[in-house]
């Protein structure tokens, strides 16, 4: 195919070597410049010391006079000259050339076989630090992890976690009350890092939506039932990611 | 074109009444090797060859039950499904070591159904309601 591209390359020449010019002939060379090329024309003539002493009579420097404009290097350059030509566009502006390109694409796709995954039956992947559905641990002999410490609900930023704790009969703190507004929660999983004991952490479940919004307002049993049927899971992708925590 | 001959190639490899099976729920004649069954008897399948399968549609789930969702895949082969872990659930050690004896069984999701969460509040409410007593007249 011979669609060349234009060159984008050739709008930002003049600029650079504008950039380049020597400062102490900026002044007289002003208005030489074309506009699109001066790089902030109106500041230029604010800043000159002068501006406020009126038209006093302004030696030019010795090598003003005499410059043609071969001696400014953007001021002959011809834009169009390494691009296409106007030929060129014309071709390809009144003979759809792009929208031809876009359909060859359709068409490479289409006899391509497809990536379109089957949703329930095959899943995208997902990883082990995935942040959905929260989960209350246990420890491996079955007491809960939670101690009650709150910092989960010091730094959570939807304030959608609301603790309350109590003295249990064997003199350790727990909670009695753990709810997480589900609702509310943004999934940013700064609970999961702030907990000391790895108690709250969020599963790999993403598929808990629920009918009613009553639903979304989990409780500690709740938590807890995430935790103990997922343990498994979420134990192993602890321990995959345990290297870099 | 490529996919029509993986099609029936893949008929071939299955046979009708699975092409017929799958052609009702999963929608493609897919074939590959049976790497699993959980407890719910849902079965899972493994095609590594590019030639068959375009890369991220290689690992898929036969579900046993005709309304299914994705949340009857239980938790173990849910993370073999979505590819957080490569070896299957049967065969991974950290997950078969890492799995407590406390472990409860997977409940999907029961939303919309009698078996629904309900939420409810754990610890004594810190505002009841008033009960009027009426004093006995004399």
């Amino acid at each position: 195919m011979s669609f060349a591209r234009p060159r984008l390359g050739i709008g930002l020449t003049p600029r650079l070597l504008t950039a380049q010019r020597s400062t102490a002939l900026r002044p007289a060379l002003v208005a030489y410049r074309s506009i699109p090329s001066s790089r902030c024309l109106h500041t230029e003539h604010l800043e000159r010391p002068d501006r406020l002493e009126g038209p006093v009579s302004i030696k030019s420097p010795a090598a003003t006079g005499t410059l043609t404009a071969q001696d400014e290097p953007d001021k002959h350059t011809d834009l169009y000259k390494e691009g296409p030509s106007a030929i060129d566009k014309a071709v390809h502006l009144f003979f759809f050339t792009e929208i031809l390109r876009g359909m060859w694409i359709v068409m490479e796709n289409f006899f391509r076989p497809p990536y379109t995954i089957m949703y329930p039956y095959e899943k995208g992947p997902l990883s082990p630090r995935f942040r959905g559905e929260h989960a209350l641990r246990r420890y491996p002999s079955g007491e809960e992890r939670c101690i009650a410490c709150k910092l989960c609900e010091a730094i959570c930023p939807a304030q959608a976690i609301t603790i309350e704790s109590e003295t249990r009969q064997d003199g350790s703190r727990r909670t009695t009350k753990y709810d997480i507004d589900m609702t509310k929660c943004i999934y940013c999983g700064f609970c999961q890092e702030a907990c000391p004991v790895d108690a709250i952490v969020e599963t790999q479940n993403q598929e808990f939506s629920t009918e009613t919004r009553e639903e979304l307002l989990y409780n500690k049993e709740k938590l807890l039932a995430n935790g103990d049927r997922a343990e498994a899971e979420i134990a192993a992708n602890l321990h995959s990611d345990h290297v870099y925590r | 074109m490529v996919s029509l001959a993986r099609y029936i190639r893949n008929i071939r490899k299955t046979g009708v009444k699975q092409w017929w099976h799958q052609m009702q729920y999963i929608g493609d004649a897919k074939a590959g090797t049976l790497v699993g069954t959980d407890q719910f008897g849902n079965r899972y399948f493994e095609n590594l060859n590019p030639e068959d399968e375009v890369p991220g549609r290689h690992r898929w789930v036969d579900f046993a039950q005709h309304y299914n969702n994705a949340t009857q895949v239980p938790a173990e082969w849910h993370s073999w499904l979505q590819h957080i872990r490569q070896p299957p659930p049967t065969e991974d050690e950290a997950m078969k070591n890492l799995s407590p004896s406390w472990r409860a069984p997977w409940v999907e999701n029961l939303t919309g159904t009698r078996g629904a969460y309900r939420s409810y509040n754990t610890v004594v409410p810190k505002i009841n309601a008033w009960e009027p007593r009426v004093a006995a007249r004399e």
